[in-house]
């Protein structure tokens, strides 16, 4: 009787099998569903962006309406916030598949460009909206490095809603091995994490008040 | 993948096998649960009582001994250098029971009062019945049928709190009954792996060739099973007879005991680890049952330390620069938080553990069981068993030390 029952045994191990293989193809296949969002909220970006550059491109040529140029500029910046906020939050949740760090450097890159990209609009626009790109450690920053950017992101999100016609936020992993982004990170002389850099001039890395970043933004 | 992932997956490897190891097993057996082999072999017994200071309850356990409905040679009390009254009850009660003997002796132990006990004992099944147990009445008859097979060396019933009113005593009712309700479907794959103290049957002769009890032990109760196992003797577990006993009725108590039996599993393991992964299943599965019990319960307790210990330090330095700067702690964003697959398959898992919990509560007669409510399984479930790990390292702590605290 114990002996036939101690099949079991072996019985538990194929259904443990069948289980935990079946939790990790629903887990790899939840993963892969969060970094297809990801990719389709990157090509929509990826071609807003596109659309930006072509409508500053033919500025000059078709005579445009700068300030709707600007507002488009904001809203997109605005936008591609908030989507930073949601990869941050799905990558905290990603735990089989890497790929959507991949994805992390594709935004990275496209912050980058549409950073580039609102700065010339602001120089033909003579536009008097403020930049304010976010520096931040992006790989296994330790505890209290951490906390400060976590506070600095925060506090950011504070001063957009306060300015927030008048803000462009644009956060950017710093040591994400992105060459355009290390040139940034050396033009500016960018030597500590978290930094904020508001309109290419004004570096800040420790704030006692929100006015520290709020008087630069009038 | 990160080591945290992989460390949780291995988690969650484990507890699915063992839940399905449950499940199988259940519904193999669901019909005969409760059956316990008859016999019209009339064997002969001696009940073995280890008692140190028990006056407050060797009365009971021994007029509990002698209503059963068995007969017994004699009932031998091993009081173990007691200080209080246990020594004039019992002689009291000899005045009334002519096979109720007293052996008096120095306190050495639990272990060296039953290897007494059964130096003199005359039956050919020897009862163990802690001072403050009380057998049902049908206990043995139900226990003996188990040994008209040669290979049983020891069998076992279910052991209940006595007391069920405290909070602390109604989260041991759960306890025990699922503790016993896994034994015994261990007791199909022969993986019994404690006969415990408050009722255990044992063919003396088996007793006799391991050579009886480790006196060293913390945990007698476990190490006689692991030898008996190891000697080659199958242990047998009758699921329709209980024995109840006084359980710690507070947490001071109840830590002590938990720590003294995770010493004696230690010291158990110690013991036998030259069998760890060797054939039979002392070594193919409760050697390393409790080794990953052990084992797994450290890095359990060592990751949530550390986890929490981060979050909390994290926490406090991003409250701080909020607060200096005047910025919102909790902001809309923050409220949503994204799970993962992880998050959902531990989910799953809690709740297939709540439905076995709640299958065996159902399955068991105990009738205090009626007394719990949904609260008490949540709490047993979240909380109550999250505590074994801390005991648990305790007990190593302890084991290190070589204290031997436990009374």
């Amino acid at each position: 009787m114990i002996g036939n029952q101690k099949r079991i045994f072996l019985y538990a191990l194929i259904v443990t099998l069948i289980v935990f293989n079946l939790g990790i193809f629903f887990g790899y296949m939840l993963e892969i569903s969060r970094t297809n969002n990801i990719n389709t909220l990157y090509v929509d970006a990826e071609m807003e962006l596109l659309d930006q550059m072509t409508q500053k491109d033919a500025l000059g040529i078709l005579n445009l309406d700068c300030s709707i140029l600007v507002s488009e500029n904001i809203n997109f910046g605005d936008r591609i916030f908030n989507e930073a906020l949601q990869i941050q939050k799905y990558e905290d949740a990603n735990r089989i598949t890497g790929e959507i760090v991949l994805q992390h450097k594709r935004f990275d890159l496209l912050r980058a460009i549409f950073w580039i990209n609102s700065i010339k609009i602001k120089q033909q626009c003579k536009s008097n909206y403020h930049d304010i790109v976010y520096f931040y450690k992006y790989n296994n920053p330790p505890l209290e490095q951490e906390s400060k950017q976590k506070f600095f992101s925060n506090l950011l999100v504070q001063v957009k809603q306060d300015k927030a016609d008048k803000v462009m936020l644009i956060p950017m992993a710093a040591d994400n091995n992105i060459s355009s982004i290390d040139l940034f990170v050396k033009k500016y002389n960018i030597t500590q994490l978290p930094t904020i850099l508001i309109d290419e001039n004004i570096k800040i890395t420790d704030v006692k008040t929100i006015d520290d970043i709020e008087k630069y933004l009038v | 993948m990160k080591l945290l992932p992989v460390i949780y997956l291995v988690y969650m490897f484990v507890s699915i096998y063992f839940l399905s190891l449950f499940l199988f097993l259940y519904f193999n057996n669901r019909k005969r649960l409760f059956d316990c082999p008859t016999t019209n072999k009339k064997y002969t017994i001696s009940v073995l009582v280890p008692a140190w200071n028990e006056e407050k309850t060797i009365k009971e356990t021994i007029e509990h001994i002698f209503q059963i409905d068995y007969p017994i040679k004699e009932l031998v009390v091993l009081n173990d250098g007691s200080t209080d009254r246990t020594r004039e009850i019992v002689e009291e009660l000899q005045k009334k029971y002519p096979k109720l003997k007293l052996i008096n002796k120095k306190n050495t132990g639990k272990g060296d009062s039953l290897n007494k006990g059964i130096e003199i004992a005359k039956g050919e099944l020897v009862v163990v019945v802690d001072a403050d147990s009380y057998p049902d009445k049908d206990s043995f008859k139900k226990l003996v049928g188990f040994f008209d097979d040669e290979k049983v060396g020891a069998a076992t019933g279910v052991f209940v709190p006595r007391n069920a009113n405290k909070f602390i005593e109604k989260m041991q009712v759960i306890e025990y009954n699922v503790i016993a309700f896994t034994r015994k479907l261990l007791g199909y794959v022969d993986a019994i792996y404690v006969t415990p103290g408050p009722l255990a049957m044992y063919r003396k002769s088996a007793l006799e060739k391991v050579g009886g009890f480790d006196k060293n032990n913390l945990t007698e109760d476990i190490e006689i099973t692991w030898r008996l196992t190891y000697a080659g003797y199958e242990r047998r577990m009758c699921l329709s007879t209980n024995a109840t006993t006084t359980v710690p009725d507070n947490i001071k108590a109840w830590y002590r005991q938990r720590r003294r039996w995770n010493v004696g599993g230690l010291q158990c393991i110690s013991k036998y680890k030259k069998n760890f992964l060797k054939k039979g299943m002392l070594g193919m599965f409760i050697l390393p049952f409790f080794v990953l019990q052990l084992f797994l319960g450290a890095l359990g307790l060592g990751i949530f330390l550390y986890l929490v210990v981060t979050r909390v330090i994290s926490n406090f330095l991003f409250v701080n620069y909020s607060i200096s700067v005047g910025i919102p702690v909790i902001t809309s964003n923050s409220l949503f938080i994204t799970p993962s697959f992880l998050n959902y398959i531990g989910l799953i898992l809690f709740f297939v553990g709540l439905v076995f919990t709640l299958l065996v509560l159902s399955i068991m007669k105990d009738t205090v069981l009626k007394k719990q409510n949904v609260f008490n399984i949540l709490f047993y479930s979240i909380i109550y068993l999250a505590l074994y790990p801390f005991i648990m390292i305790s007990a190593v702590y302890n084991y290190f030390k070589r204290e031997k605290k436990w009374r």
